[in-house]
């Protein structure tokens, strides 16, 4: 069976995407109330990366 | 009624009707998956009523995206590429309780509730199910249990809006009204010909009706139980 084109890179940078917002809400997570800076940075992280998901220019992250 | 496992390498010795029909689930799977973030993201992140709230909007989204990419990589090793899906309008979506977009932390909390509920049933069709990758998918990963998350998350945001009474209660019960005949579309028509080839490949489990039918009396209980009402089954809704 042929896989469809771009299958594995795909995936693969759907993995680091995955990881960078589960690590910065992690990092967050515990500081919210002691630290609301790094709480407010995670957020904005993770409204970036998930801004470019919802983009979808595939072309564009499998460069 | 077909009783046999396929793995990936037999795919291509399958039925046509078989691998069209599991090249369609997949991809509609995929477009639910990338179909919650794609509504909620934009508007309810940025606002959501505190930081730990925003965190957790970013944390599910991950998790959707993370469900997207897993049903993705299936389509994509026979062949389909539903990457399309990632960068379509919200009009376009498979699903129309996906096609719009949600503004109001009592209609995410009521997506979670409610909706995220759908994407569960959805995932349990596919337990067992003659697919054996597929099947894997939704036993050996995080993806059910993560899943119901989303639906506890959702739950308890509207049992605590209900709970308040006054304004606070009238603004959960529209979104369940709005939510509820959207969820029990989601399950399509009773008298699906497509719905019965799923379940004659075993690709699906339970008829269409059946499965809406275990949906409400899981979905009335737990409205009841918040004090709201339980909305009119048959208003505004597109399959019967």
């Amino acid at each position: 069976m042929q896989p469809a084109p771009n299958t594995e890179a795909l995936d693969e940078h759907l993995r680091v995407v995955i990881q960078a917002l589960h690590g910065a809400v992690s990092r967050a997570m515990p500081h919210v109330k002691d630290d609301p800076k790094t709480a407010d940075q995670a957020i904005a992280d993770c409204k970036e990366i998930l801004d470019e998901v919802i983009e979808g220019k595939v072309s564009e992250w499998l460069k | 009624m077909f009783n046999e496992k396929v793995e990936l390498n037999d795919f291509e010795k399958q039925d046509p009707e078989y691998q069209d029909l599991l090249r369609r689930v997949l991809a509609i799977q995929a477009d639910c998956e990338i179909g919650g973030p794609n509504l909620y993201v934009k508007n309810i992140l940025p606002t959501a009523p505190s930081k730990v709230d925003q965190l957790i909007v970013a944390r599910t989204a991950a998790e959707e995206v993370d469900h997207f990419r897993k049903i993705a990589k299936l389509a994509g090793d026979i062949g389909v590429d539903v990457s399309y899906v990632l960068n379509w309008p919200n009009e376009k979506r498979y699903v129309e309780a996906f096609r719009g977009s949600i503004k109001t932390w009592e209609d995410y909390a009521v997506f979670g509730f409610l909706i995220d509920r759908v994407g569960r049933y959805q995932l349990e069709e596919f337990i067992d199910c003659s697919y054996l990758p597929l099947d894997r998918v939704v036993k050996d990963s995080q993806v059910i249990r993560e899943e119901e998350g989303h639906i506890d998350f959702g739950m308890n945001k509207t049992a605590e809006y209900a709970a308040k009474g006054g304004e606070a209660k009238e603004r959960i019960q529209k979104a369940v009204d709005y939510w509820y005949v959207k969820g029990l579309d989601m399950f399509g028509r009773t008298e699906s010909y497509r719905s019965e080839r799923y379940r004659q490949w075993g690709l699906k489990r339970r008829t269409n009706a059946e499965a809406r039918e275990q949906y409400r009396q899981e979905c009335n209980a737990l409205i009841e139980q918040m004090g709201l009402e339980i909305p009119d089954p048959t208003k505004g809704r597109l399959y019967f």
